[in-house]
């Protein structure tokens, strides 16, 4: 273009813009160990603060080959239960009881896996031993320990025992998951099947299933008629197959209604356990006050 | 050196925009649905009871189910079922299960809070809820899906 002059300097900037970040982007790679002991260390701590436990745990273990660290080996055990891993996240926490400042939350947190991993009767045989009791953590544990007996088939203990570690607010609506587990809502699988054997059917619409049970009624009433109609017409095959019929499916139905009401009761079971942990999590019994966890 | 950069970045687009050259055509569309299970056409020989037992379901599947389709809204089917429930329990419980599974499956109004759904979008029924084993029933909450 005439009149417009080029200027000699604008390709060379164009060029060095475009290729100065490549050039320049990492000078110093070769210089900086990514795997020394501290910076695995803060790549744990950093992929911790993800809540990225299953690659936080690899670094924490490198790290604690060379180095020997409370908090680090607390968060490498504390990731390992967070993952699963609640043997080796055990035999961590055991190595903080003694001589440790961390002694108290790794013991709180023992006691924790043990609730977790569901085996009651061992953590109240645990609790009742005293074995690696925290101190500064009792009420908790004791708490822990009724709880315990609504989450398994165990006989209940007096109900005014059962409350009386928790506080005024906590005590109504324990005292409510006590007497639902002392009188869980069940429907008597007995009840159920003489109310088939009555009406076939009844049982079922005794558990709810309305749809099953009427079912239930019209085919066994239209195979009883049916067998009845053709042994009134002397039709003695066609009489015997149709009550053979309704004899598997009037004794199907009885069975069935037993098994409905087993079926509904570990409903129940189910739904009351699951309120149990909601409330359980919802209460954070189990939350650390130690700042370094950052949850 | 901006009309160089203008006419690599226009002629780029142009060479490489369509690769495909090839002319689309309709698509043949299968609407077949495939069985979720899968035929084991063995039987079972382990005594006569169980040869009676799976030689009369293979039957069925050859002659009426497999011509039939996959109609049972369950899984595993009635028929399978009947077999899982004479494996768990014996002949007669199997019977009365199965008696009691076809009556189910006979309501038109089936309650849908009374089962979960199966990945196949089928109902999950499983014969081990029904074997009158109290610990062995394995409740899943209807609002989740099971995936086999």
């Amino acid at each position: 273009m005439k009149g417009c002059k080029r200027n000699p300097f604008s390709a060379f900037f164009f060029i060095l813009t475009l290729f100065s970040n490549l050039l320049l982007a990492q000078t110093n790679s070769s210089q900086i160990d990514f795997f020394s002991p501290q910076n695995r260390l803060k790549f744990g701590d950093y992929l911790f603060r993800e809540q990225d436990y299953l690659r936080a745990i690899n670094e924490y273990q490198e790290y604690l080959k060379i180095a020997n660290n409370d908090t680090a080996r607390f968060k490498f055990a504390f990731a390992l239960a967070e993952m699963g891993r609640e043997t080796e996240a055990l035999d961590n926490y055991k190595g903080l009881f003694f001589s440790s400042p961390l002694n108290e939350g790794a013991r709180l947190e023992f006691y924790k896996i043990n609730f977790q991993q569901g085996d009651f009767v061992r953590f109240r045989d645990l609790c009742t031993e005293k074995i690696y009791l925290p101190e500064n953590s009792d009420l908790i544990i004791q708490k822990l320990n009724r709880f315990s007996y609504l989450l398994d088939d165990n006989l209940l203990p007096d109900s005014a025992a059962f409350v009386d570690v928790f506080d005024q607010g906590e005590k109504e609506q324990v005292l409510n998951f006590y007497m639902r587990k002392k009188f869980p809502p069940y429907k008597s699988p007995l009840t159920a099947a003489v109310l088939s054997a009555i009406i076939p059917g009844a049982g079922k619409i005794y558990t709810g299933n309305y749809g099953d049970g009427i079912t239930a009624f019209l085919l066994t009433g239209i195979l009883s008629f049916l067998a009845y109609d053709n042994f009134k017409a002397d039709h003695d095959f066609r009489g015997w197959l149709f009550t053979g019929l309704a004899v598997m499916f009037y004794s199907g139905n009885v069975y069935g209604s037993v098994a409905s009401t087993q079926i509904y009761n570990v409903g129940i079971k189910f739904h009351f356990e699951n309120e149990v942990k909601i409330y359980l999590n919802e209460k954070k019994y189990f939350l650390n006050k130690y700042d370094f966890l950052n949850r | 050196m901006k009309n160089g950069v203008l006419f690599f970045l226009i002629g780029f687009n142009i060479c490489y925009a369509q690769t495909d050259w090839v002319k689309w055509n309709a698509v043949e569309i299968s609407y077949e649905l495939p069985s979720i299970e899968i035929r084991n056409f063995k039987i079972d020989n382990g005594n006569v009871g169980s040869t009676l037992l799976t030689g009369a379901v293979k039957t069925y599947h050859v002659l009426i189910s497999d011509i039939d389709g996959d109609n049972c809204p369950f899984f595993p089917s009635c028929s399978e079922f009947f077999i899982q429930s004479v494996k768990s329990t014996n002949v007669l419980a199997g019977i009365l299960m199965f008696a009691d599974r076809f009556t189910r499956d006979t309501n038109f109004f089936k309650n849908r809070a009374q089962y979960p759904f199966h990945s196949s979008g089928k109902l999950y029924d499983p014969a081990v809820n029904y074997t009158l084993k109290f610990n062995n029933i394995n409740h899943i909450p209807y609002d989740q899906i099971v995936k086999d």
